[in-house]
């Protein structure tokens, strides 16, 4: 099989404390692969390491066959992965529109001269932009929300907006942190028919997850991590069925 | 008669300059309280120009810009290494050393002494020596300096500022550059600056340090944040006010010893108010 996306002998510390210890894992095409792990077990910071926000201390991320080290943030977006953050971090002054037209791809008029001297292209352009935007934002069924500001935006909106707003990039490889958590019963079914639509639309899902339920029922393959480590690779039913995994993430060992 | 001239002219050199800070402050976050120092480069450049007899006024003005605009990139530099706070200490000791420089250097600046007799601004051949056609430089000036500001605000680049001012993580996270778009935001800044520069010094035909200190920074500031950040409205609307203080203070009958120092006051306390109960400023967004 390809390598999608391999991560081998990741390292890095903050201080004293090992967020991450000789971390491997791939991710395979096409797949929802989550990645669940006690509080603390290095998740999100594997999410960094990826997306170029955090540099490791030793180790190697690449993606289709290319090392990612070094690569800054936009580079890795051009290079096809787009993240969404756990604590959402979308333009809450901005409209849900512009939130998603912000991170198309490079735009006319992105440039200050441009905007200035060719207004009526960059104004073209810009409709163009729209349009595809609110396909997006039709596409995870915002479609109606779009001239909303984000803070009159439901959280389960909120959530499908950070979605949509790794779908403008043009990536993918799209990596989740947490888009279940917090939601309610219609939210959770809504943002779980979502990712497996991306996934047969030929996106590849790497989702950070605590919710067992959503993790049984989108997971192709479950990554389990533990103190920086991972310490188990499996189907959902493998890794959920596990005695001495459930000991460790229901707060047994530390 | 005159005197309506001469507020309207230096009304519209201010807008540009209200331009230039909402740019960099409202806009990109950078908080500088050196604009003033970017103004004086601007001035001083067309000054020496001009009086040297090197060139005529538009190149002037394009060579003082194109200065300006290097400057206020390479003034801004700092704010992208070091965070907020750390930044507007960093741009304080910038402004003091532009002063230093300006007051200090006699043989380029005529140091606090100043500069007199400037030549008034030409175009295409014909001197504009009549305060009419000033006005009309200047307000010409602004309106292209308004249209710009107008036309970068709706494109993409004003939406990628407004982005990155409330979070430039999840920004980079999209897969843009934000260096790149806060250089260019300090780039547009030091341009309306330094023209700005180059027609007060046209305008007056004498400039001296005192015209671009702290004091002036701050003023610009009080512009900003009176008029309103981040709208076209704001830029025009801060600077028209608070340039019509110091004749409203000319009206009552106070010492002129006096007069300088309750301006100051009210322009403190403006600032303060102004942060305290209406963050929005006049005609414009929070800052």
């Amino acid at each position: 099989m390809s390598e999608y996306l391999t991560a081998s002998g990741l390292e890095v510390s903050f201080g004293g404390l090992r967020a991450l210890q000789d971390c491997s894992f791939t991710v395979e095409r096409g797949r929802i692969t989550c990645l669940v792990g006690p509080n603390g077990a290095g998740k999100t910071t594997i999410f960094n390491v990826i997306t170029g926000f955090l540099r490791p201390d030793s180790g190697t991320v690449s993606f289709q066959g290319t090392p990612l080290d070094g690569l800054k943030p936009q580079a890795i977006v051009a290079a096809g992965i787009a993240r969404t953050f756990q604590n959402l971090r979308l333009f809450v002054d901005l409209t849900a529109l512009d939130n998603v037209v912000v991170a198309l791809p490079a735009q006319a008029g992105e440039e200050p001269l441009a905007a200035i001297f060719r207004p009526l292209h960059v104004a073209r352009t810009q409709q163009s932009r729209r349009a595809e935007a609110m396909r997006i934002l039709d596409h995870v069924g915002l479609a109606t929300r779009a001239g909303e500001f984000v803070r009159n935006l439901s959280y389960g909106e909120q959530k499908l907006l950070t979605v949509a707003r790794g779908l403008a990039t043009g990536a993918e490889l799209l990596l989740l942190d947490e888009p279940a958590s917090g939601l309610s019963a219609s939210a959770l079914e809504q943002i779980m028919a979502l990712l497996r639509r991306l996934q047969t639309e030929g996106k590849t899902l790497l989702v950070v997850e605590h919710n067992t339920r959503v993790v049984q029922q989108i997971a192709d393959e479950v990554l389990f991590l533990h103190q920086g480590h991972l310490m188990a690779r499996g189907t959902p039913e493998q890794i959920v069925g596990d005695p001495a995994l459930a000991e460790i993430y229901f707060g047994g060992v530390i | 008669m005159d005197f309506w001239l001469s507020y309207l002219t230096l009304a519209a050199i201010y807008v540009l300059l209200g331009l230039s800070t909402n740019l960099l402050v409202g806009i990109a976050g950078i908080f500088s309280v050196s604009q003033a120092a970017v103004f004086g480069v601007g001035a001083y450049i067309v000054s020496y120009l001009l009086m040297n007899d090197l060139t005529s006024f538009l190149p002037a003005m394009l060579v003082a810009s194109a200065f300006c605009v290097l400057l206020n990139v390479l003034v801004t530099l700092p704010a992208l290494r070091v965070s907020g706070d750390y930044f507007v200490v960093t741009s304080f000791g910038i402004q003091l050393l532009a002063t230093a420089i300006f007051t200090n250097w006699t043989a380029g600046t005529g140091g606090a002494n100043g500069l007199p007799g400037i030549p008034p601004a030409d175009l295409f051949g014909k001197t504009l020596d009549d305060s009419k056609q000033l006005v009309a430089l200047c307000l010409g000036a602004m309106v292209l300096g308004c249209v710009a500001f107008w036309l970068i605000m709706r494109a993409p680049f004003g939406r990628l500022l407004r982005a990155i001012r409330e979070d430039e993580l999840a920004v980079a996270a999209a897969g843009k550059n934000v260096l790149r778009a806060k250089v260019s935001a300090a780039a547009m800044a030091g341009a309306f600056a330094g023209s700005a520069g180059g027609l007060y010094a046209t305008f007056l035909s004498f400039i001296d340090p005192s015209s671009f200190d702290l004091d002036s920074s701050i003023l610009l500031l009080t512009m900003v944040v009176v008029g309103g950040a981040r709208t076209l409205a704001g830029s025009i609307v801060g600077p028209f006010l608070l340039l019509a203080l110091p004749q409203v203070l000319s009206l009552i009958d106070i010492p002129t010893t006096i007069a300088a120092a309750a301006r100051q006051l009210i322009y403190g306390v403006l600032l303060i108010a102004f942060m305290l109960f209406r963050p929005q400023g006049l005609a414009g967004e929070k800052l």
